[in-house]
């Protein structure tokens, strides 16, 4: 096994001049792309992101090798395992992703990333505390059952989130047609961000875009058409550790008051679901949006 | 680990410094509701489909209340340099006090707003009271 470094760690001192960029192009162009308040709570998720990957991160780590030693193929250290490894991964991410949006139990722990209003860099470090409880690992962990080794899918995944970072940007709007068709842009990934009714749970990409459009949930960023970021019932704070567990907090009150049939609905269906029906899902919101839409065309 | 925690030491440094400089330059800005029009738009960005047929803006331009054709009372209130809002009901609870009108939404970490709706105030104080969720006094 070859000696890897950690590519995070290289990352990091690029990741904070970055954000220094972008602020001071804010403060040529546009102040209200950051608030202090706001840019704080992201990147304190960020690093207590850090911390609970540390803690968790040997544990996963270790169930991996498990099932690496029972893998079904020999795939070694070949020079094509990386790149195949690196588009495997990033298909793994997308269905983890997408049910980290339609699925309530994953989503209590991704909702951290979207809580921000605003998007910039400093969200794209707005990371979750309670990934390991979520066990949204499960989804990119099969691929050490394939025979890609532990080590190699950490290597893979962390070039894929330090892809993911610089994507989180309003400063720049779009690239030539063949790079949106292929890749996640910032254009693209906006749009996965917006609560807009119209792009609400689209464009689950990592790296590669075509993900989306091959499964039906590519979204073209509608140009003129101001984008609201966040999430549906936005925080109204920013109050670290409500940000972090607000939506493990809601799941438990849930699961306290539903009638007892109901209870694993409040759990594995899609956030905003209720018994009652007396809530938003974001199906609903875009079902009520589209009628809005086709009664000012009637 | 040693090592671990100087990391950690690091990161915690460079997201002060961060912070600090977006306050240093002054990042962010000063918001306010200054027309019906925006309150409107503000309102239909945070719930989907509601078309208000009443708004009072507070005279300070930090929140707004309105009122929909089916009595739905929304409060919104700026965050930051954003906006949030909540539907009001008999969850909330809402305190007259002359011009000044206290909307509480029930939920702690969103709070209560206190928003100065000068003479149509009480006309408000009403209205929210119609929903039984408050307890005016004048």
């Amino acid at each position: 096994m070859p000696e890897l470094f950690s590519p995070i760690d290289y990352a990091v001192p690029a990741f904070i001049i970055l954000i220094v960029a972008e602020m001071l192009w804010a403060r040529r162009r546009a102040p209200e792309k950051y608030e202090p308040r706001d840019t704080l709570t992201s990147l304190a998720l960020g690093t207590g992101s850090t911390v609970a990957g540390a803690l968790s991160g040997a544990l996963v780590f270790s169930l991996a090798m498990w099932i690496y030693e029972n893998r079904v193929f020999e795939i070694g250290w070949v020079w094509w395992a990386w790149p195949l490894c690196f588009v495997l991964d990033d298909l793994a991410y997308y269905w983890a992703h997408r049910s980290g949006h339609r699925v309530r139990w994953f989503w209590a722990s991704h909702v951290n990333h979207h809580s921000s209003q605003h998007y910039n860099l400093s969200t794209a470090l707005r990371q979750t505390w309670t990934g390991f409880i979520a066990l949204g690992f499960i989804f990119r962990i099969p691929l050490a059952f394939l025979g890609f080794h532990p080590a190699m899918l950490l290597f893979v995944g962390a070039f894929n989130l330090i892809y993911q970072f610089w994507i989180h940007t309003e400063a720049i709007y779009k690239f030539p047609r063949w790079i949106e068709y292929v890749m996640n842009t910032p254009s693209h990934h906006r749009v996965h961000h917006a609560t807009n009714p119209r792009y609400l749970d689209r464009n689950y990409a990592g790296t590669f875009i075509i993900w989306d459009r091959m499964f039906g949930t590519f979204t073209e960023e509608v140009e003129g058409e101001k984008i609201r970021y966040g999430i549906v019932k936005q925080l109204g704070t920013f109050n670290l550790l409500w940000s972090v567990f607000h939506e493990w907090i809601g799941i438990a009150q849930d699961l306290w008051s539903a009638p007892w049939r109901h209870k694993f609905s409040y759990l594995w269906r899609p956030p905003g679901w209720s018994h009652d029906g007396s809530r938003d899902t974001s199906d609903s919101i875009r079902a009520q949006w589209l009628a809005g839409q086709q009664a000012k065309g009637d | 680990m040693t090592a671990e925690l100087l990391k950690l030491a690091g990161s915690i440094a460079a997201i002060l410094f961060i912070a600090w400089l977006a306050r240093f330059w002054k990042l962010g800005g000063d918001v306010r509701i200054r027309s019906e029009e925006q309150a409107r738009e503000i309102a239909q960005e945070t719930i989907c489909g509601f078309d208000p047929v009443e708004i009072v803006i507070d005279k300070a331009g930090m929140a707004a209340l309105l009122r929909d054709a089916d009595g739905r009372h929304l409060l919104v209130r700026r965050h930051g340099v954003q906006w949030v809002g909540r539907l009001l009901d008999h969850h909330n609870e809402a305190r007259l006090d002359q011009n000044f009108l206290t909307v509480g939404t029930g939920e702690k970490t969103f709070g209560s707003v206190t928003l100065d709706l000068g003479a149509r105030a009480p006309a408000w104080a009403a209205g929210l009271r119609h929903l039984n969720i408050g307890r005016p006094h004048a």
